[in-house]
């Protein structure tokens, strides 16, 4: 997927002037609200005209104010799913479901419903009303709905902000195994950082109606550590673990972690904050942090008034989080060895 | 600030007491429509020859002149078209006893501007619309209707019947060309500028057509309206009455 | 008791006759109009809007002068239509037009408000996903208009009821043919010894209003109940 935009839309007092070319599958438009990601999305999906500039998706151009083109929303063939799902009220789940694909010329209908249908699990929605389904099942549907449309590209607009942490991370693994299956790109609009970590390889950054920087998910967790409410959060999948003495043990790259809150067997997502992460210069001898790694620092970088230090353990990666001072104080340097205490009920996690 | 408040009060109730009805030297008329001519004309010789009386003229249907009157409307003197409403009011005690005598005569006639040959009352089958005043409360409207029922005309006269609220009405249907013809009086149709007499409905098809007169209970405490009453009976009201084309 | 005559049983049939066709003529165009209004932005909309609440502030009557000049035997329409043979002064149809245009704000207000309350991202959703403008329209907002469409409906209707003054100008008193209730009981009115039979005539023509109120509530009650499994 190849995505060219080069649009200016002034509405009001606030001016949109965006310009970035972007390729991949999965790729993320990050900023806060009022920086114009919405007005993004609907100049991209043709809800909207620019007032000038140009739009062209892989070869086909779906807005130039020099060519005199531009293509109403329901000839592009970008879907959206919306924060708020959107499903049709008037029309069960089935039909919801079906609405795009029966729009849909059948020479590009590459997506059986069937197949959504299970990976999204919606067997037991389907003779349902859309009125009393929860928060999360309407999601599910209004992507099914979304991707039966078989779009060119799928734009989803926050789709998990008005879902609660729970929900949102049930819904993840969701979208991301529908994509990956049916190959369809994706724009994941968002303010949240950690949906950007688990969502999207590049990240458009977005501030006052202009596109700032393009940049990778872990660059802009890094940047945002320091003044983050969670620092920079790790992210680990870990699976098959033994029991012993009330906690889970993990194995993790070359060893192994010992997990409060873990669940036997099927794979699992924890989040483990830098904040969380104690450095020691020399071995502590006796400590109650059940978890005590020898690492080496990888990499050091600057965030404010905070060091983050990237540590090399077990073949795998953690970033932790000091203020400058400690830095200095413990003389950290590249290639310093250090010991890193995590308690076992540091590891929150998500799904 | 007060200051002004309170001339503007004053001045207030000065102009709502100015307005206030009855004056001295008002004589206040309902008249059956067919007579607006001959009152406006005779009230106007005779505010001439008695400087200070003012006229107020109230014409429209009799029925419903005679609802008005007996749910309170100020009226001095009441003609009617017809004999029924002037017993309507006796009845109520609304006018005078003995002051009810007759003003004058008319005919019943169907004037129109049609171009179809209409000479009786079984050519109106032929036409389309037809005005009529309200047979509830127009007596021109009641007389035509008996006529029409006497001529055995109702049921192909059914849905074809315009009802106008009195009879300047009907003619007014007649001369816009909005119907056919009308029945009106002789003396309406001889007010017409663009209808044409078609035919007299014949007398034996209706009652007779007399203009009852009297004074209201209110009216004769009126010296004025007295007077005017008088006026009615005499020489050059009939001379009027005879110029606008009434019999006597 | 009711006392009925024959002929106030035709003003009755008439009433309904008329307020119904009125209502089902003014419908695909009040639903147009009321479309226009919300999702449309265009020049000359607010004059769109003033021409379309005017007849509620005209009195009747004004707007059957109008209607009379328009579509008399000399007005500028009524002379076309007097040439194709056709009359509408003085015929039932003319009771019909002065009845929808005094109506059409109603129905047209109504609608606003139902459509109004769509989520506009519903309608976002719809053209995404691959609907035309007017596939939206018939799919989308014409389902969720429902409510509204009903409301101004019966509205529309029992306004057509007791419509008079543009309908006695334009229509005129034909018994069986424009005497619809509301010119029966004027009839009725001017004649002092007929109080008794414009009563029957108006408790019937209150009946069915409440009858009209009645039904617009339950429907409007049922449409909530589907709307909410």
């Amino acid at each position: 997927m190849r995505l060219q935009i080069d649009v200016v839309k002034t509405q009001g007092n606030f001016t949109l002037q965006a310009a970035a070319s972007v390729e991949g599958r999965r790729t993320g438009i990050f900023g806060q609200s009022g920086c114009g990601k919405s007005t993004l999305v609907h100049l991209i999906s043709g809800l909207l005209q620019p007032d000038r500039g140009e739009i062209v998706l892989d070869d086909l151009t779906l807005f130039s104010s020099v060519k005199k083109i531009s293509l109403p929303p329901e000839q592009r063939r970008i879907a959206i799913v919306f924060q708020q799902a959107m499903l049709f009220p008037h029309l069960g789940v089935k039909a919801n479901l079906l609405y795009g694909y029966k729009r849909c010329n059948t020479a590009n209908r590459r997506i059986d419903p069937q197949a959504i249908i299970d990976v999204l699990q919606l067997e037991p929605l389907m003779k349902r009303g859309v009125n009393r389904l929860s928060g999360g099942e309407r999601q599910r549907v209004a992507l099914g709905r979304a991707v039966l449309s078989n779009p060119r590209l799928l734009l989803m607009d926050e789709p998990l902000s008005a879902l609660d942490d729970a929900l949102r991370f049930q819904i993840i693994p969701y979208l991301k195994s529908v994509s990956a299956e049916f190959g369809i790109p994706y724009l994941f609009i968002s303010h949240s950082v950690l949906e950007m970590q688990l969502m999207t390889d590049r990240i458009l950054v977005m501030k006052e109606g202009k596109i700032t920087e393009e940049t990778t998910p872990d660059q802009l967790a890094r940047n945002r550590m320091a003044g983050s409410q969670t620092g920079y959060i790790n992210l680990l999948t870990l699976k098959n673990p033994v029991m012993e003495s009330g906690l889970y043990r993990y194995p993790w790259g070359t060893g192994e972690l010992l997990i409060s809150n873990g669940q036997p067997g099927e794979s699992s997502l924890f989040e483990l904050t830098s904040r969380d992460i104690i450095l020691f210069k020399q071995h502590p001898e006796a400590i109650s942090a059940r978890n005590l790694l020898e690492c080496t620092v990888r990499e050091l970088f600057r965030s404010d008034g905070r060091v983050g230090v990237v540590l090399a353990v077990h073949n795998e990666t953690l970033v932790a989080e000091i203020v400058r001072s400690a830095a200095e104080e413990l003389d950290i340097t590249e290639g310093s060895t250090l010991f890193a205490a995590i308690k076992a009920s540091s590891f929150r996690r998500l799904n | 600030m007060s200051q002004s408040i309170r001339r503007s009060t004053i001045l207030l109730l000065l102009i709502l007491l100015a307005a206030a009805p009855a004056m001295a030297g008002e004589i206040r008329l309902s008249v059956a429509a067919s007579l607006k001519e001959v009152i406006n004309e005779l009230t106007a010789k005779y505010e001439k020859a008695h400087p200070g009386t003012v006229f107020v003229n109230n014409y429209g249907a009799s029925g419903a002149l005679a609802g008005q009157i007996e749910h309170g409307a100020p009226a001095d003197l009441f003609i009617s078209a017809n004999i029924k409403w002037m017993d309507h009011l006796k009845e109520k005690k609304l006018v005078q006893e003995k002051s009810i005598g007759n003003f004058a005569r008319n005919t019943l006639v169907f004037t129109g501007s049609t171009g179809i040959k209409v000479t009786g009352m079984n050519d109106l089958a032929r036409l389309d619309k037809i005005g009529i005043g309200s047979p509830k409360s127009v007596p021109a409207g009641e007389y035509a209707q008996t006529a029409i029922k006497n001529a055995g005309l109702e049921q192909q006269l059914q849905g074809k019947l315009v009802i106008a609220k009195d009879v300047r009405e009907c003619l007014m249907y007649a001369e816009l060309g909005e119907v056919d013809g009308s029945f009106v009086y002789r003396t309406d149709a001889l007010q017409g500028k663009k209808t044409k007499l078609l035919f007299t409905v014949p007398q034996k098809l209706y009652p007779e057509v007399v203009y009852p007169v009297a004074l209201t209970v209110k009216g004769a405490t009126n010296r004025d309206a007295e007077g005017f009453f008088n006026y009615l009976k005499g020489r050059e009201a009939k001379s009027v009455l005879k110029k606008y084309g009434f019999i006597l | 008791m009711l006392l009925l005559t024959p002929e106030d049983i035709q003003a009755i049939l008439l009433s309904l006759k008329v307020a119904l066709t009125a209502t089902i003529l003014s419908l695909p165009l009040g639903f147009a109009t009321a479309w226009l209004m919300v999702f449309r932005s265009f020049r000359g909309k607010m004059l769109l809007e003033v021409l379309v609440n005017l007849p509620l502030t005209l009195p009747p009557v004004v707007i059957g002068y109008f209607l009379l000049l328009m579509l008399g035997r000399n007005g500028w329409a009524g002379k076309f239509l007097d040439a194709w043979g056709i009359q509408i002064v003085f015929t039932w149809k003319a009771a019909v037009i002065a009845s929808a245009a005094v109506g059409f704000p109603l129905l047209v207000r109504s609608i606003r408000l139902g459509m109004e309350s769509i989520d506009r991202q519903l309608i976002q959703a719809s053209r995404s996903l691959g609907a035309r403008w007017f596939d939206t329209l018939l799919t989308v907002v014409l389902p969720l208009s429902i409510r509204g469409i009903l409301a101004g409906s019966s509205l529309m209707f029992a306004r057509s009821l007791g419509e008079f003054g543009a309908t006695i100008i334009v229509a005129g008193n034909i018994p069986g043919l424009t005497q619809t209730i509301p010119l029966a009981i004027y009839d009725y009115a001017s004649s002092p010894s007929s109080t008794m039979m414009a009563l029957s005539l108006c408790i019937v023509a209150v009946a069915i209003s409440v009858l009209v109120l009645f039904l617009h509530e339950m429907l409007g009650r049922n449409l909530e109940k589907k709307e909410s499994l």
